[in-house]
């Protein structure tokens, strides 16, 4: 089930209804918004609730199976190592063959074929069910945190099943902890006192992202160009990888404001998963601010078990390329993600190496001139990071790379109002977050006749504005 | 947020609270003043929704009936339909139209397309008439006098025609003009009008080949002449999609019989796409064209499938080396995908018309393997294509 669609409304009205009468009654409530949860991920498909409840199922026993394990001081034991270490293969396994079993025969049946033997690749066209890797991840961060002795005991599997698969963030995230999300199951939030005007704000902000600006940049100029790049001249080719870079921004934000708005709505606080990513001075800042549950969850749960910076300095930057290179295989199984983590890898190197070699200089210019440079430079090495990100292989994102310096080719879908919306986007960013903050205040104390006016006729908005249809957002492929 | 011990849904009297005061439609219209900053009643939520919701409903209604027929929803689309019908009486849509009128949007159209058929016949003498029941013979293009050749169609055409138009443009024979529309085809004129934009737009350019491409967004319900929405890919379906092919087909015809159209067939769809009846769709295309001589269908099938015929992205080209043929949506094609096509149809192109003055020989790691070829004949459907 999509969000911006009458089904998602219908469904989400039901679910909000139920949930709040139901709240008091902790067991009910808790069957309620399983139910819920698995009819909105079973409209997509019944068959991959199998999968959805196979991972809880198999989640929770390894969970208190190494609970048992650790001693009665929660110390880690041997067996609990070992249980750990069992359900991440597991939870990799399973995402493996989802993800990377296609991926893996073909690149080994091409290899082959380049020195001459040929092979019958066992292609299985898999089909990727929607949001695995957000939901495994999900369930690896809750076995180790029981291993490493966070939880003084784990949950039960209703509780678990309800984190789990809870609706909102089910198929593209945020990347929730169990930490954060249990002990909001057992407090009882105050239904005269729900955040409406933050939640209302979150939800449209979101769907206009979505299905009004990532559209409107897909079709006028991202699709086209990514498609044929020979066909387009170096402007085209310039504000496609801007286009893009705003395209995903909306599509992905969009889609988590939507979903930390409706979880709102139901009393459940989830973490942040955007600041802004764009106006970062360096990659390292560009990272504590895009996708931050995912980059927090590699941090914990990847860069500090190899070693984090607790090593020598070499071994910090290994660590370092190691965890952006594993996070873009984890968005997908194409060299091109490889190439995208690689390039985030080096820069974030590169960034740590030039900021202690010019420790205490000075550049002599003024400050406002660096913090200009050091944005331009973050956001085009990121542009730059996106072409890989988006193209189909890496031949074609070098193709559309050497589009810059051609010297002719078309300009269609350039226009005064693209320039303006990819501008706009990016200025954007750079509004203080008090400003929404004090609209949402004010909005929450309207009529609530005028309220009702105001989510019509913006809902109308969106949808005129919006292509016919919605496209899937980009986040669910992974 | 409260403290777990104590439980916010129950006053004093144990009634939730957000239910303890009757409801006051009066208090719809002042002011509220939360004590909470930012806040409001879950109870005032719901009707804030509800209401909200039915207000945009009916003002988007126009809209959401033009989506539901789309997709031909059952109970769903009566609804829509019921709610639309109320709206356009009481002209609540006007809000609505008035911003898709300022946007250019859902025109809609008032072209007939069974009018225009009606006119070319009269105006087709006996002579030609006869003549249209050959292949056109068209003039061997030249660098001198080079061909006009459009290619047209919906987004799979956006990749392929641009790789069409460049690799046309590089034989030094054509005169290319790439024409796509995203999201469209022939199931949905309310949207986007293809035989009307061919005879305002396409024919008074006077290409001398076409080459179209439609069938991945049609695979949806449509509205037939008598308002029934008819669910896709049902036999009052195709019926219908037989109908506008066929319409759209003698509308291609020209009346000196001096335009040849390449009628492209879909290529096989990966999984996890929403594309449906790509193979059905082949079908009528090829059975429709088989009557009629200026359309000539190539069947593009073969040549972005494995050996039996399902659906492969990545494939070998004449050089021996794989590549990727499709975008990772597993509709479009990448650019070598793009290339393959485009080179496969300015060989079929060979076979009607000379073109023997331009620089038609492929490279090997554009081209498909010589061993590829059409099927001679489409069947109606293939199990498991999507």
């Amino acid at each position: 089930m999509l969000f911006p669609t009458v089904d998602f409304a219908v469904f989400f009205l039901v679910v909000f209804t139920g949930s709040w009468l139901l709240r008091p009654h902790k067991i009910a409530w808790r069957w309620f918004i399983l139910a819920s949860s698995f009819v909105f991920y079973g409209w997509w498909d019944w068959n991959y609730l199998a999968l959805l409840s196979l991972s809880i199922g198999i989640n929770w026993f390894l969970g208190l199976a190494v609970f048992r394990s650790l001693t009665p001081e929660g110390e880690r034991t041997n067996a609990s190592r070992w249980l750990v270490r069992i359900a991440v293969v597991v939870n990799l396994g399973i995402l493996g063959y989802f993800k990377y079993f296609d991926f893996f025969v073909s690149t080994i049946a091409d290899k082959m074929r380049s020195i001459g033997i040929s092979v019958d690749a066992p292609i299985l066209n898999i089909i990727l069910p929607i949001g695995i890797s957000f939901f495994i991840f999900q369930a690896i961060s809750y076995v180790i945190d029981i291993g490493r002795g966070q939880w003084r005991k784990p949950l039960t599997i209703l509780d678990f099943a309800v984190y789990l698969s809870f609706f909102a963030h089910l198929v593209a995230g945020p990347i929730v902890r169990a930490s954060e999300f249990a002990p909001q199951l057992d407090v009882l939030p105050d239904p005269r006192y729900v955040r409406s005007a933050e939640a209302f704000m979150l939800i449209f902000r979101g769907m206009f992202k979505k299905v009004v600006i990532s559209s409107f940049l897909a079709i006028q100029i991202v699709d086209p160009v990514f498609a044929n790049p020979n066909a387009y001249g170096p402007l085209a080719v310039l504000l496609a990888i801007y286009a893009y870079a705003i395209q995903i921004y909306a599509d992905f934000s969009g889609y988590t404001d939507i979903a930390i708005g409706v979880a709102l709505l139901l009393g459940i606080r989830f973490p942040q998963n955007f600041d802004s990513p764009y106006i970062a001075l360096s990659l390292q800042d560009f990272w504590s601010r895009w996708h931050m549950t995912l980059s927090r969850w590699l941090r914990d749960y990847l860069y500090i078990p190899l070693g984090g910076n607790r090593g020598s300095k070499a071994m910090t930057y290994r660590n370092l390329f190691l965890v952006m290179i594993i996070g873009g295989l984890w968005h997908g199984a194409n060299w091109t993600f490889v190439v995208w983590g690689a390039i985030h890898g080096s820069y974030l190197v590169a960034e740590r190496i030039v900021k202690e070699k010019w420790k205490g200089h000075e550049l002599g210019l003024p400050p406002l001139l660096v913090k200009a440079m050091q944005w331009f430079l973050v956001f085009n090495v990121v542009c730059l990071a996106w072409v890989f990100f988006r193209a189909t292989s890496v031949d074609e994102a070098f193709a559309l790379l050497g589009r810059l310096f051609a010297s002719s080719g078309s300009s269609a879908g350039v226009s005064l109002l693209l320039i303006f919306v990819i501008v706009a986007s990016v200025a954007s960013q750079f509004v203080p977050q008090r400003f929404p903050q004090k609209a949402e205040v004010w909005f929450a104390t309207w009529a609530p006749a005028l309220q009702i006016a105001a989510l019509a006729g913006g809902l109308v908005l969106v949808d005129a504005l919006g292509p016919e249809g919605i496209a899937p957002f980009i986040y669910f492929q992974f | 947020m409260t403290s777990p011990g104590r439980n916010p849904m129950k006053g004093k009297s144990g009634i939730p609270s957000g239910g303890r005061s009757p409801f006051n439609w009066r208090s719809l219209f002042g002011p509220l003043r939360p004590r909470r900053e930012g806040t409001m009643p879950a109870g005032l939520i719901i009707v804030v929704i509800v209401l909200a919701l039915c207000v945009a409903g009916l003002l988007d209604a126009d809209s959401t009936l033009r989506k539901s027929n789309a997709k031909g929803e059952g109970w769903r689309n009566g609804i829509a339909k019921t709610v639309a019908s109320v709206t356009d009486t009481l002209h609540i849509n006007f809000f609505r139209n008035s911003i898709d009128d300022a946007l250019g949007k859902n025109q809609g159209t008032k072209i007939d397309v069974e009018e225009l058929l009606r006119q070319q016949a009269e105006a087709e003498s006996a002579a030609s008439a006869e003549a249209a029941e050959k292949v056109p013979e068209l003039p061997a293009p030249t660098p001198a006098t080079p061909m006009k050749i459009w290619v047209g169609g919906d987004s799979i055409t956006q990749t392929f025609g641009t790789s069409f138009q460049r690799i046309t443009q590089s034989t030094g024979i054509f005169t290319p003009t790439l024409d796509f529309h995203v999201s469209t085809g022939l199931a949905r004129p309310d949207f986007y009008n293809w035989p009307e934009h061919l005879v305002k737009t396409v024919f008074p350019a006077n290409p001398s080949i076409l080459v179209i491409m439609f069938g991945a967004n049609d695979g949806q319900n449509m509205v037939g002449a008598d308002g029934k929405v008819l669910e896709r890919t049902s036999e009052p379906w195709m019926t219908e999609y037989r109908r506008r092919v066929a319409a759209t087909m003698d509308l291609l015809k020209s009346p000196d019989n001096q335009r040849i159209t390449i009628w492209c067939g879909p290529p096989p769809m990966g999984p996890g796409t929403k594309t449906r009846g790509m193979d059905q769709m082949s079908y009528i295309y090829w059975s429709e064209a088989q009557s009629r001589p200026w359309i000539q269908y190539f069947d593009t099938w073969p040549f972005f499938s494995d050996s039996n015929l399902s659906f492969a992205a990545r494939l070998p080209n004449a050089d021996g080396v794989v590549r990727g043929m499709r975008q990772k949506d597993n509709v479009h094609f990448s650019t070598v995908g793009g290339d393959r096509l485009s080179w496969a149809v300015i060989d079929r192109i060979g076979k009607l018309v000379d073109l023997s003055a331009g620089k038609v020989t492929p490279p090997a790691g554009q081209a498909p393997p010589a061993s590829l070829v059409e099927r001679t004949e489409i069947p109606p459907s293939m199990p498991g294509a999507e």
